[in-house]
């Protein structure tokens, strides 16, 4: 595979990489929150990322492994009161340590193919995707159960309601307007 | 050449508005669009493709994200949109955008790759931001509802 230079270099650096972005989590005055957790959680999840991320890229079966350890996260971080903003606001702070480390590559290493830092560049936008997703998901299913919160549009009965609706609105607009009958009686032709 | 990356979406905004706005409206996981006029989906993505040069490198403090993406995520959720199916129409738009970029852009040499990892970076960056003031908008008013 192409990027397992690449994989390599960040699990090999993954102690340094996972260090360097806990600090800027608790710096960041988009990340505060994280302030408040145990530094030891807070380190061993971050470390989790960087020294298995093969496991994290790899496709196929493991998608289901990122969907239910971002869901439970989403889940526990509400339970932990953060803000979900300040949740996404983390995996992205994460991602771009990890983009930035990659991407510099290019200048330091100089058998670091340029194809190689683009494929790696796809897969860990894909893995952030997906992981701020499934964080979302787990949020939304303890919005759901704690203060009986769901997005109207997220019920079928709703949402078939609200197409309705738009359809409606869509025919008005397309209807041909309507002149009053009193141009016609007074000899006045219709335009278009 | 990084121009020239964000110039050719600019010149295909049109077309490129319309086949996102069929994909987001057919997609499962974004049924939420159906209810939404044809015209504000189209005229919403055609503001981000036809400008893409300005949202990615000449509004570098982001606050122009900052207000049009809280603005959105505040909006639909009064509209009663699920937050993530928000999150996952912008995944899209972005991915659109790359996969565009991967198929008309000619990526060979090692100044049009170096060109294109400068591009994705500037993306991510416009995304990232997007989708985090679209989650603060959204968050927002629901701590406010919450709290009458």
């Amino acid at each position: 595979m192409l990027t397992k230079k690449i994989v390599n270099l960040i699990e090999g650096n993954a102690l340094r990489l996972s260090q360097e972005i806990q600090q800027r989590l608790l710096t960041h005055p988009s990340t505060l929150s994280y302030r408040n957790i145990d530094q030891k959680v807070l380190h061993n999840w971050i470390y989790d990322v960087c020294s298995r991320f093969s496991f994290w890229l790899s496709e196929g079966k493991k998608r289901g492994e990122v969907q239910k350890h971002y869901r439970n996260l989403g889940r526990e971080r509400f339970k932990q009161k953060f803000a979900l903003p300040e949740v996404i606001s983390a995996l992205y702070l994460t991602k771009r340590h990890l983009w930035e480390f990659v991407a510099a590559g290019r200048e330091v290493d100089s058998t670091l193919n340029l194809n190689q830092i683009v494929e790696a560049s796809f897969l860990l936008v894909r893995f952030f995707d997906h992981a701020v997703l499934h964080v979302t998901e787990g949020y939304e299913e303890m919005l759901k159960k704690a203060y009986e919160y769901e997005a109207p549009l997220s019920q079928p009965k709703l949402l078939a309601e609200a197409i309705a609706a738009k359809q409606k609105r869509e025919e008005m607009i397309h209807e041909e307007p309507k002149l009053p009958d009193i141009c016609f009686r007074m000899g006045m032709a219709r335009l278009g | 050449m990084l121009n020239r990356l964000i110039g050719m979406i600019e010149r295909h905004a049109g077309s490129m508005a319309e086949e996102l706005k069929e994909k987001l409206v057919n997609d499962p996981t974004t049924s939420s669009y159906k209810s939404l006029d044809e015209r504000t989906i189209y005229d919403n993505i055609f503001e981000v493709y036809s400008r893409l040069g300005h949202w990615l490198l000449k509004d570098s403090e982001k606050g122009e994200v900052r207000t049009h993406y809280s603005n959105i995520g505040a909006q639909r959720f009064e509209q009663g949109f699920p937050l993530d199916e928000l999150i996952q129409a912008l995944v899209v738009t972005k991915r659109h955008i790359w996969d565009t970029v991967l198929h008309r852009g000619i990526m060979t040499t090692a100044k049009e790759l170096d060109s294109a990892i400068d591009f994705i970076t500037y993306l991510n960056r416009f995304f990232d931001m997007a989708i985090y003031y679209t989650t603060l908008g959204y968050y927002d008013m629901l701590v406010i509802q919450n709290k009458d």
